[in-house]
């Protein structure tokens, strides 16, 4: 087993969840990186789908944005960005929808919005994008983020996207289409999913090496963890390969994290 | 019609303007440009993910109200006037999704007053509206089905459409190659569009491929042409982004106050026309980089 970083192991376990043949709607940052890896593995067959308009494209390398032209090459169609927010995903036929967060609070909602009073915001984020849409109709809510406390708020400043909202069935009572979705959200410490009996999330594996008192020191709300305790699979030497051979100058895999390889490589020895 | 020409013309104060493009591809910038030295004031943006576009104007102090999906430029960070005119308070901002926005161009479009969609239910996006006076959306019991609630929002039909494509003709028929985003509904939607191209063609090449246009004559007030007129963000087949450039202007932007203020004095005021702006800072080499670039992807 060769080094990599608990931020590579984060973009290859998101992978992981994505299933070959799946429709995937995917999102800026993150998303975008953990998607075309899963496309050169293990799932040669998904449908990679973003808001720009472009259905099935074969991805190259490294796409920055949600309208970067590498993200157009060999699609199957360029469309409109009503194609795919309304005819595939408002229509019911995307599996999965992949979500890079700011904010997620227990219940899974996720604030990309405003950070304070969203009137006159301490810090005013991006917006919702198609975010909120991707939340509200995808059957499979993926999310990809890294662990930080400020990021795990007990309740999000703004619901921009939803989760379960308020409970287990907080989604069927305010008319969302999709009543109950798989929800899963991969950091770099753990992969917390939503407990169908509560609605809110609990962890369900744990990166190699770290402890449920880390992931819960680094959350804002108390986290329930399944039993036995899972850990995530390590990544083969190839898949780091091939991860690293996707983003080669860095535009993702931070530099902090590259030094941090060493350090977690020798914690494994 | 020149560009200022264009836009002296159906641009003016108070104005609402749909502008085009996403992010890092077919902004039009070079308009956005114009509109700045002409000065037109409290204006009204549309638009789904605007990025450079908006945040010029905003920036330049011409913007009084944002109805949009989300400002921001990915990985070269976020829309900084933007957000800092948010912060401060100094402008209006209506957040709705990308659905949301596009739908209410699709309801403009075809004449109705509103959309349903199934997006926004739970979200506090219904639940914060900028203004007493505007009524965001509606929520109705769908007359067809028990139990079942849905989300009207309305239409926009902007004074003026601004979008920058890869081909049109002097009549106004429009091409548009790879990604439209909400294009198409928006064009179709508003009053009046002025459309930016790279390649001007002549309408017997329009009437020879008619099923390759995607937006026809009747929605188009002004056709002009402007190579490079989305620089530095790309044009699907025709030039790729600018990192470089938008790096230059997210040094500015992030910074604000008489930083920005000399990035546009440098690079929109000084330049009297879009090409001068070009020929500042994309000298011919650059171009051809960028255009292998795109190349290389398709």
């Amino acid at each position: 087993m060769g080094h990599y970083t608990l931020q590579e192991l984060m973009v290859i376990e998101a992978a992981r969840h994505i299933l070959d043949g799946d429709v995937v709607f995917v999102g800026g940052g993150l998303p975008l990186l953990a998607t075309t890896f899963a496309q050169r593995t293990h799932a040669a067959n998904l449908c990679f789908v973003v808001e720009s308009g472009a259905i099935a494209p074969l991805v190259l390398p490294t796409p920055i944005s949600v309208s970067d032209p590498k993200l157009m090459h060999k699609a199957v169609r360029l469309g409109t960005l009503r194609d795919v927010l309304g005819c595939l995903l408002q229509r019911g036929l995307v599996d999965v929808g992949f979500l890079g967060g700011a904010q997620i609070d227990r219940f899974g909602n996720i604030n990309s919005t405003a950070i304070g009073d969203y009137r006159r915001p301490a810090v005013r984020l991006p917006g919702c994008g198609g975010a909120n849409d991707i939340a509200s109709h995808a059957r499979r809510l993926l999310i990809v983020t890294k662990h930080e406390q400020r990021r795990f708020p007990t309740a999000c400043d703004y619901i921009t996207s939803p989760g379960y909202l308020n409970g287990p069935d907080g989604r069927q009572k305010v008319g969302l289409p999709v009543t109950h979705p798989s929800l899963t959200v991969v950091t770099d410490l753990a992969v917390l999913e939503i407990n169908p009996a509560t609605g809110q999330l609990q962890v369900s594996q744990l990166m190699p090496g770290v402890s449920v008192d880390v992931v819960q020191e680094k959350t804002g709300f108390p986290l329930t963890v399944t039993r036995p305790t899972r850990f995530v699979q390590v990544p083969t030497d190839e898949e780091v390969h091939t991860l690293r051979e996707l983003d080669p100058t860095g535009v993702y895999l931070t530099p902090e994290a590259r030094d941090e390889r060493s350090v977690h490589g020798q914690e494994k020895q | 019609m020149t560009l200022r020409d264009a836009i002296a013309r159906f641009v003016g104060r108070g104005s609402s303007i749909g502008l085009g493009g996403q992010n890092i591809g077919r902004v039009p910038v070079g308009p956005v440009h114009e509109i700045i030295r002409q000065g037109h004031r409290d204006l009204v943006l549309y638009g789904c993910n605007l990025s450079i576009s908006m945040d010029l104007l905003v920036g330049a102090g011409l913007v009084r109200r944002c109805e949009s999906g989300t400002g921001n430029l990915e990985r070269f960070g976020t829309t900084f006037c933007w957000r800092r005119a948010i912060e401060s308070g100094s402008i209006e901002v209506e957040d709705y999704s990308h659905l949301a926005m596009v739908s209410r161009f699709l309801a403009g479009e075809m004449g109705v007053p509103f959309m349903p969609i199934k997006s926004l239910l739970g979200s506090d996006i219904l639940n914060h509206c900028s203004r007493t006076d505007f009524k965001k959306f509606e929520l109705i019991a769908n007359p067809w089905k028990n139990d079942d609630i849905v989300v009207l929002v309305p239409a926009v039909t902007p004074d003026v459409s601004i979008i920058h494509v890869q081909k049109a003709d002097a009549m106004g028929n429009v091409i548009i190659e790879g990604f439209a985003t909400h294009e198409p509904e928006m064009v179709r939607a508003s009053q009046h569009t002025i459309v930016t191209c790279e390649e001007v063609l002549d309408t017997d090449e329009i009437r020879n491929d008619p099923e390759r246009t995607t937006i026809a004559f009747p929605h188009v007030s002004a056709v002009v042409h402007q190579p490079w007129g989305a620089y530095p963000t790309s044009t699907y087949r025709y030039y790729d982004y600018d990192a470089d450039e938008i790096r230059r202007y997210q040094a500015a932007a992030r910074v604000g106050g008489d930083a920005y203020r000399r990035y546009l004095h440098e690079y929109v005021y000084e330049c009297p026309t879009f090409d001068q702006y070009l020929a500042k800072v994309c000298p011919p080499g650059r171009r051809e980089e960028l255009e292998l670039s795109m190349r290389s992807v398709l």
